[in-house]
């Protein structure tokens, strides 16, 4: 039995990677606006059993030593943009809460680090398109030159201990009633509460065992 | 039947379950983490009582016990009989 | 019999390593090999032409993933020793990394990261060295190696700058700065720790004439090369190194 076996070993975003087929305008945006450093690059070619061409890969820092990087392919043709970004296109009768909900949100640690950025974007080809205050964070929003959403985003507070319980609680009832043809938001509640009266006492006492 | 809904005890959440006490038939109770809003009638909390902003105010339901949600609107949460 | 396509990346005034490196694996028993060479221009060996000689090494290792080779040698060892200790790991594993990530499956060896495990092969620690560098990168040299945990007991720089010059060094001046090394208790002699000063017919030679195990910049990349391919490692007449996995005892 390794000893390692129930660690938690990994270490972040090595990296999340995207094609590109507009790298002056990716530099310009994430390089030159944001300042995310460029950290490595590797050129190669399509050596494998898929034949493609040339391509350069290259990465920024994000923060953390995690990296968003880009593949740009040389002479590859770039698609036609309706809805969507360079890598997922869609219909024009996809509903847009559904096209923004893949998207990259990187963390600050403050007011002034956001407005920070906001400033930085808001200066550029590329402002600021929204501001929210959700539940605990708050992000601003725009999307960069391959059209892929970003996000940046920090805590209003900080994550409290139950709220760790809440989302595993939340996690369980969601996997207890995703196999049930039709299920909704009602079934997920309900079965939260079941899971609340089983273990939210427990759980409470384990708290103050440790404190 | 007793309705109960649970919501779990973090800042943004306390102005909500202190609007939900006031009604007299209602009882706010504690289970570990979590406030349970207890009452035999329906519930009704009203949104801007409570001064909850819109992201706070969506995703404050932890559980439903022996109710469901007839409303839940930029007005009010209502509870009824399930 | 196995066919096996080595790719060498060589400094362009290089005509050693294409002369050697066949002339050693032809002898082998169980495989045929083809070379194909892509070249970075450097005609003096100074540290600046060396600077910019790997600056070509992306655009090099881009030609030859195209023509698929089994393994690739980084064949100038002076160009990685002189950027300072763990250079050869390092390079290796940008190259490794740029044809993994274009789905190449060559292996990658350079010539000074082979001597290092050639060294090894034949559990050498105090070994003695022939050079043709000018004194300040035979010194570099020196502290690679000895950086790599070997004792560098003994050495000679030959002092020729022009690398053209240096693949045309008779043997015997060669054999000559051998000979003169202070040898009591060394493990090894490199008798030539640079891939453009030949050496090929001496190692065999001086291996019989000093009584220590002789390798060269040269055999040392071939018995890489013929680990990195999983091939046995019995070429006859070019220093013990290379008869590793001989049945034949060794002379």
């Amino acid at each position: 039995m390794s000893s390692l076996s129930d660690q938690h070993l990994v270490r972040g975003v090595d990296h999340a990677a995207f094609p590109t087929f507009d790298p002056v305008g990716t530099v310009r945006f994430y390089r030159d606006t944001l300042g995310f450093p460029v950290v490595h690059s590797i050129c190669a070619a399509g050596w494998g059993p898929e034949d493609h061409p040339d391509f350069i890969h290259f990465f920024f820092d994000i923060g953390n030593d995690d990296r968003i990087a880009f593949f740009y392919y040389f002479g590859l043709p770039k698609p036609e943009v309706g809805k969507g970004d360079v890598y997922a296109q869609f219909g024009d009768d996809t509903p847009d809460w559904f096209v923004r909900s893949r998207h990259l949100a990187i963390h600050v640690d403050s007011e002034d680090h956001l407005l920070e950025y906001r400033r930085r974007l808001d200066a550029s080809q590329w402002p600021v398109e929204m501001q929210i205050q959700h539940e605990t964070i708050e992000s601003i929003y725009t999307h960069d030159p391959n059209g892929y959403m970003v996000e940046i985003t920090r805590a209003l507070r900080p994550v409290t201990p139950q709220e760790d319980l809440d989302a595993n609680l939340t996690i369980d009832a969601l996997v207890d009633i995703a196999q049930r043809p039709g299920h909704g938001m009602d079934d997920l509640l309900v079965r939260k509460a079941e899971l609340i009266v089983e273990r939210a006492e427990a759980w409470q006492a384990e708290q103050e065992v440790s404190s | 039947m007793t309705h109960r809904l649970f919501m779990l005890d973090v800042p943004e959440n306390t102005s909500i379950a202190a609007v939900a006490s006031e009604a007299p038939d209602v009882t706010v109770d504690r289970l570990g983490p979590y406030f349970v809003i207890a009452s035999e009638k329906p519930v009704v909390i009203d949104r801007r009582a409570s001064g909850a902003r819109h992201a706070v105010w969506y995703s404050c339901v932890g559980g439903l016990e022996g109710c469901r949600i007839v409303q839940w609107d930029k007005d009010a949460l209502r509870l009824e009989q399930r | 019999m196995t066919h096996v396509r080595i790719g060498l990346v060589v400094p362009s005034s290089n005509v050693t390593v294409e002369t050697e490196m066949p002339a050693i694996l032809g002898r082998h028993p169980g495989a045929d090999f083809s070379f194909h060479a892509s070249r970075m221009r450097m005609a003096k060996v100074s540290p600046e032409q060396l600077a910019a000689m790997n600056a070509q090494r992306e655009r090099c290792i881009l030609e030859l993933g195209d023509a698929s080779p089994d393994v690739i040698l980084y064949a100038c060892l002076v160009a990685l020793m002189a950027v300072g200790p763990g250079e050869h790991q390092r390079v290796e594993g940008l190259v490794a990394e740029q044809l993994a990530t274009g789905g190449a499956e060559a292996r990658v060896r350079s010539s000074a990261g082979a001597l290092v495990e050639g060294l090894q092969a034949l559990s050498a620690r105090r070994i003695a060295l022939v050079t043709p560098y000018m004194r300040p990168l035979a010194e570099k040299v020196v502290a690679y190696l000895e950086a790599e945990g070997f004792e560098v007991t003994d050495w000679r720089a030959l002092e020729v700058e022009d690398n053209r010059e240096v693949g045309c060094i008779p043997g015997d001046r060669v054999m000559d700065a051998a000979r003169s090394l202070d040898l009591t208790g060394v493990d090894a002699l490199v008798i030539s720790a640079c891939v453009q000063m030949p050496s090929l017919p001496l190692v065999e030679l001086a291996e019989q004439e000093l009584g220590v195990p002789v390798l060269s910049a040269a055999t040392a990349g071939a018995y890489s090369i013929l680990r990195a391919a999983g091939l046995p490692v019995d070429i006859p007449g070019a220093g013990s190194l290379l008869r590793a996995d001989s049945l034949q005892p060794t002379a």
